[in-house]
């Protein structure tokens, strides 16, 4: 189960990512922002990663059965992949 | 009586419930049958024709589906009474939760407002447009935004009705409906507040006819509409034959 | 509660997947539109909501250690985080409309009907959290199974806006 220590480990790793985006974000450069691949691949992994700890260790999917893992690992993995796919298109 | 008594459901309902809910809850479904009819088939108002197209097209619209929407609309105006039917029956078996008549009644409130925008513009809209095709283009191209707004726009009165719905079996200690059904209901909710966007958008995901505020709204509706069928049918044999009437 | 939060993310992700398909058809008017938005504001929003998560799940520990009285104050601070988020997102809309961006712009009609929506469910959320904390205050009650199923609709409502957060104001 969890107890308090993961919770806060969780927040503060989701914390980090958050501000690090700060510096990703199109409002943030100079001037026109620019289309990156490179840029948008982080950011989905990293949403990625934020996701998964949100629905691991908030919602505590990680101690839940083995269906309800799986669902949240695909609604996340089917979004995202999408996303990436009709983004590079 | 106990469950192991012989008889104890009446011999002419199928596995337990009153033979008069067993016939409204067949009769939902037969309805919202002949109401797909009419909406899909005869008048096309479902899937809607476009917004984005100008009053020759709709002129054009309503000449091309001319007879198939007199029908329709016509055959519905008799019909309609059968909607306020489908919704006391849904009512009927609020009323049998333990949190109260009230939401029951919200039910019927907001179901029976809502019908007026719900269907019966569009219906006296296009009624009157198919009426004299060779009015004024411009007021026929009225009519058609008129109908297709209200009818796809309503919003209010189904969103009250589906909260107190949703409020109602989550609070329900009988367990006449299970709990997913009221969020299902507060699904809908959602979907009919995306919907205030068609009033805005011409074109585009957000229009009447749009992805977003179309489309993904009617999967979730027929989501709701087979659970409602099915919950109904649940609900009205897991009632007893010999349950006292309600007040 | 599960059967709520899948069919949820599923029916938002019905919107993620058509605002990137929109998104594809004119990629660079999205992208100018995208840079009116304000970071600071987004990145402080997402941490007021994540940190109302913390809240309520340390709020879910209290309750299932039997101290349901710290639980109510734990939850309190969810609330608060959110009525913050809420104020917040107010706050931006309204810079935002000021400055002109309405839902004229195809990336702005979608901002606006994504956060809109969400904001109804942080609006649930926060009764949610009323009915736990009455749930909590209620002598002899106190239902742990409760308390977890409003705790992971809460969690819900904070993982849409990482998403949402992700798609709108980072990703370009």
């Amino acid at each position: 189960m969890t107890n308090e220590r993961t919770i806060t480990w969780t927040w503060l790793a989701l914390v980090a990512i958050t501000l690090g985006s700060w510096w990703l974000a199109p409002a943030h450069s100079r001037g026109v922002a620019s289309a990156s691949i490179a840029v948008t691949c982080v950011v989905l992994g990293l949403a990625a990663i934020k996701a998964r700890l949100i629905i691991r260790n908030f919602m505590e999917v990680r101690s839940a059965p083995g269906w309800l893992k799986l669902a949240t690992d695909a609604w996340l993995g089917v979004l995202l992949a999408s996303v990436l796919v009709i983004y590079l298109i | 009586m106990s469950v192991l008594t012989p008889g104890r459901f009446s011999p002419t309902t199928a596995g337990g419930g009153k033979r008069d809910v067993g016939w409204m809850t067949w009769f939902f479904p037969a309805w919202y049958a002949v109401f797909g009819v009419i909406i899909c088939v005869l008048t096309r108002v479902t899937p809607p024709p476009r917004p984005d197209i100008t009053a020759a097209d709709k002129v054009a619209f309503f000449n091309q589906h001319h007879l198939t929407i007199q029908i329709g609309f016509t055959v519905l105006l008799i019909l309609l009474g059968g909607a306020a039917m489908t919704n006391g029956l849904v009512a009927y078996q609020m009323k049998r939760m333990s949190v109260g008549s009230v939401f029951a009644y919200g039910y019927i409130g907001g179901m029976g407002v809502g019908a007026l925008p719900g269907f019966l513009l569009v219906t006296v809209c296009f009624l009157t447009a198919a009426f004299r095709p060779d009015r004024d283009p411009q007021l026929i191209s009225l009519l058609y935004d008129v109908g297709m707004l209200s009818y796809n726009g309503s919003l209010g009165c189904f969103s009250a009705a589906y909260l107190v719905l949703a409020i109602a079996i989550l609070y329900d200690r009988n367990n006449i409906f299970p709990k997913w059904f009221a969020y299902v209901s507060i699904w809908q909710i959602i979907t009919e507040v995306i919907a205030t966007q068609m009033f805005v958008f011409p074109s585009g995901p957000f229009a009447w006819n749009g992805s977003i505020a179309f489309w993904w709204a009617v999967v979730v509706f027929s989501v709701w509409l087979v659970a409602l069928i099915m919950l109904l049918r649940k609900a009205a044999a897991a009632e007893s034959a010999d349950e006292p009437a309600l007040d | 509660m599960w059967v709520m939060v899948l069919g949820d993310l599923v029916i938002f992700g019905g919107y993620f997947i058509v605002f990137m398909i929109y998104r594809s058809m004119n990629p660079t008017a999205f992208l100018a539109a995208q840079q009116h938005l304000n970071i600071t504001i987004g990145v402080v929003n997402t941490v007021i909501l994540l940190t109302s998560s913390w809240f309520v799940a340390q709020a879910v520990l209290c309750v299932r250690g039997g101290d349901p009285d710290r639980a109510v104050r734990l939850l309190w601070g969810g609330a608060a985080s959110g009525v913050a988020f809420m104020v917040l997102k107010c706050y931006e809309w309204y810079r935002e409309i000021i400055a002109g961006q309405t839902n004229s712009d195809m990336f702005y009609s979608f901002y606006y009907v994504i956060t809109g929506v969400h904001l109804v469910h942080l609006l649930i959320g926060l009764i949610v959290l009323g009915v736990l904390v009455r749930e909590l205050r209620t002598p002899g009650r106190g239902r742990v199974w409760m308390i977890e199923s409003g705790a992971t609709y809460w969690h819900m409502v904070d993982l849409l806006w990482v998403i949402i957060f992700a798609l709108l104001y980072v990703m370009r």
